[in-house]
């Protein structure tokens, strides 16, 4: 039962979240950029995901999330931060059944939170001009329902907005920053557990941001707010899902992403909003085709 | 989708209230006496967000009264209360501890 409801569903489990950073910097991942000693910084993305199958899968699934990204980042020093991440996630699917009949399932509720440090270990100051590397590493934790179910039973694991499990991702960020512009780049990798045996597959990243000024052109005195422009791009590989030790050969592939966004970065307080893309799908089988991703939303110092 | 939006909106009068409380924060200082003043060249400041960490961690230092960045020179201007002076240890510590780099500290004359 638990092996036909997750093919039917195989894929599912899409980029929901992962968008933690907390400064002034890239919408789809972290940056390099400090946090002050014993100061916070909050960010609360909000975002809409929608998906489904080609022409080929009879189920044709259609997927709808909805939802938002609480994180806060605390400077322990000049080089060290910590990040706690938390999703909220109203899922949806429709999907025909084997029968025929067309079934909408949903979940709604807190995800599975992230608990990370990032560290400076290399940085290069000058006039106007910033250039940092800094590793990462922390743990999904299982907070999301991972059990949760309708008058069908219970939800698919892919469905559920918590994996179960403890799930250790690491990476580097390097960022480089000058008044005009900034450029960050990171890699990471999360190794996904087993839960109610159930697996999802490894993740690897490949994330780079580019975001210009463009107004004011001129710098006057004092801090003026800056207008970015921003594109980005995920390169994101994920593999199969296993199923009581069997791969889900439905499941996993790869994704790259491009996103354009817009960014107005204040001295207190950030506001942007960003349209991910999927420009390459290299899917397994029926794994889950992505639509389009909208994420908007605004970060404060204090 | 109705509790999302609510919240949205909430949100965003959080937010409103934020800004104009630290308007009113700027004002107190600004009336606050004043000694000498201090130009800090900072290295590795180069976007407006950055700008607040550097200034709150210089006013934790005893004797500061205001604070004004200068995005575009990398340069902070300190003004310390009457009879304070600003030690560049402290400075440096406080640069440091917002995640930047003190590259030159000096003393302003009157009316420079």
């Amino acid at each position: 039962m638990i092996r036909s409801l997750s093919v039917l569903t195989s894929g599912l489990w899409l980029m929901l979240v992962v968008a933690s950073t907390a400064q002034a910097a890239p919408q789809t991942f972290n940056t390099a950029l400090p946090v002050a000693q014993g100061e916070f910084v909050f960010r609360q993305q909000f975002f809409h995901l929608t998906a489904g199958d080609g022409e080929l899968n009879p189920a044709d699934r259609d997927v709808d999330v909805r939802g938002g990204v609480s994180v806060l980042g605390y400077g322990v020093n000049g080089n060290f931060v910590l990040f706690g991440v938390v999703p909220y996630l109203n899922k949806r699917l429709e999907i025909t059944t084997p029968g025929g009949d067309r079934i909408t399932r949903r979940t709604n509720g807190i995800g599975d939170a992230r608990l990370f440090g990032r560290y400076t270990v290399y940085r290069d100051d000058a006039r106007g001009r910033t250039f940092r590397i800094a590793p990462f590493g922390g743990v999904e934790t299982p907070t999301g329902d991972n059990e949760d179910r309708d008058s069908l039973g219970v939800l698919p694991p892919t469905l559920q907005r918590g994996s179960g499990s403890w799930d250790p991702f690491g990476g580097v960020i390097v960022t480089y920053q000058k008044l005009a512009y900034q450029l960050d780049v990171a890699t990471s990798y999360k190794i996904n557990t087993e839960a109610n045996e159930f697996e999802f597959g490894d993740e690897a990243r490949l994330d780079a941001s580019f975001q210009y000024r463009i107004w004011p052109r001129k710098i006057d005195s004092g801090v003026p707010g800056f207008l970015y422009a921003v594109i980005e791009s995920n390169l994101i590989h994920r593999g199969n899902n296993a199923i009581g030790g069997l791969a889900d050969h439905d499941s996993g592939g790869t994704t790259l992403y491009i996103a354009p966004g817009l960014q107005y970065v204040t001295k207190r307080w950030v506001v942007e909003g960003i349209v991910q893309l999927p420009a390459v799908q290299s899917l397994n089988g029926m794994a889950l085709e992505d639509h389009f991703t909208v994420r908007a939303g605004f970060r404060i110092n204090f | 989708m109705k509790l999302f939006f609510s919240r949205f909106w909430l949100t965003l009068a959080f937010l409103a209230v934020l800004m104009a409380t630290s308007f009113s924060v700027v004002a107190v200082h600004a009336e606050a006496p004043s000694g000498p003043v201090y130009a800090l060249q900072i290295d590795g400041l180069a976007c407006p967000f950055c700008a607040f960490g550097i200034e709150k961690q210089l006013k934790k230092i005893e004797g500061v009264v205001s604070t004004s960045v200068d995005i575009k020179d990398g340069v902070v201007t300190v003004v310390m209360e009457r009879d304070a002076t600003l030690d560049e240890a402290a400075a440096k510590k406080a640069v440091e501890a917002a995640g930047f780099t003190l590259r030159g500290f000096e003393r302003k004359e009157a009316g420079e």
